[in-house]
């Protein structure tokens, strides 16, 4: 569980809302209240290479989300690896600094 | 006081977060696969061109035969493969359900490729090497059209005397 960390955005797959470089505040406590909700930004564990990722959430089934890169020709998503269980969600973008 | 927050905030430990394509980061093009495609056919007329001077020629020139039609043939066997392979990455990597509903046909343009690509290996087959380069200059317009840009065809300048696909914005 993450109370709250400092993490730096890698990579493009969140062009425009999030650049490379970016700082951004990630928290576990808002799920513990609420289920996460249409188009916020997660960080979740990526199910097969285990690095910790950010992704949109665009729907949701049950405790299954689909979750998606704001720059979808440059993401490796849930079009790849399919629905993530609402397990692999380690937590909430909640500000971004930078 | 928001500076001061994003000051206190910096002493939180820094971690990465991925927010990656995969590797190598939407680096595709499909300028490698049509290269592999004139090389198929450039092998294949070089095979067929390849004559003896007659019915039954001296040992050199046999050696000298044999030689060169083992070379195109490796060259073919190679090439080939690349351009499989090439096509393989750009349909498994790159392209996704978007682009399948825009171009429901491009699965069946990949296993044709495939398909014609392992008879070109197995054949010396004028017909088949030009339909191979065919369908991978109209998979690289596809390619292109995903990009947002016009696909052109230009002439190659190589030996082969057809076409390269590339783009006009």
């Amino acid at each position: 569980m993450l109370l709250l960390s400092r993490f730096e955005v890698s990579g493009h797959s969140m062009v425009p809302s999030l650049l490379p470089g970016d700082e951004i505040l990630v928290s576990s406590i808002p799920y513990l209240f609420k289920s996460p909700r249409l188009n916020e930004i997660v960080l979740l564990s990526d199910p097969h290479s285990k690095k910790r990722m950010l992704k949109r959430i665009e729907q949701i089934d049950g405790d299954r989300l689909y979750v998606k890169g704001d720059n979808p020709s440059d993401s490796h998503d849930s079009r790849h690896f399919g629905w993530v269980l609402r397990r692999f969600i380690i937590g909430k973008m909640i500000y971004k600094l930078s | 006081m928001v500076g001061l927050f994003k000051k206190l905030f910096t002493l939180l430990p820094h971690h990465i977060a991925y927010a990656h394509c995969d590797i190598p980061c939407g680096i595709y093009d499909p300028y490698y696969a049509q290269v592999a495609g004139h090389t198929v056919l450039r092998m294949t007329n070089l095979i067929l061109d390849r004559k003896a001077s007659g019915g039954n020629p001296p040992f050199q020139e046999r050696k000298e035969i044999i030689h060169d039609i083992s070379r195109f043939t490796k060259v073919k066997e190679e090439h080939a493969e690349i351009l499989k392979h090439e096509i393989r990455v750009i349909w498994g990597d790159y392209f996704k359900e978007e682009h399948i509903k825009e171009y429901p046909h491009l699965h069946e343009l990949v296993f044709s490729i495939m398909k014609l690509a392992s008879k070109a290996r197995q054949e010396i087959d004028i017909e088949t090497a030009n339909e191979l380069l065919e369908k991978v200059q109209e998979f690289s317009e596809i390619f292109l059209k995903t990009k947002g840009v016009t696909p052109i065809r230009v002439p190659s300048l190589y030996p082969t005397g057809l076409d390269m696909v590339v783009y006009s914005k």
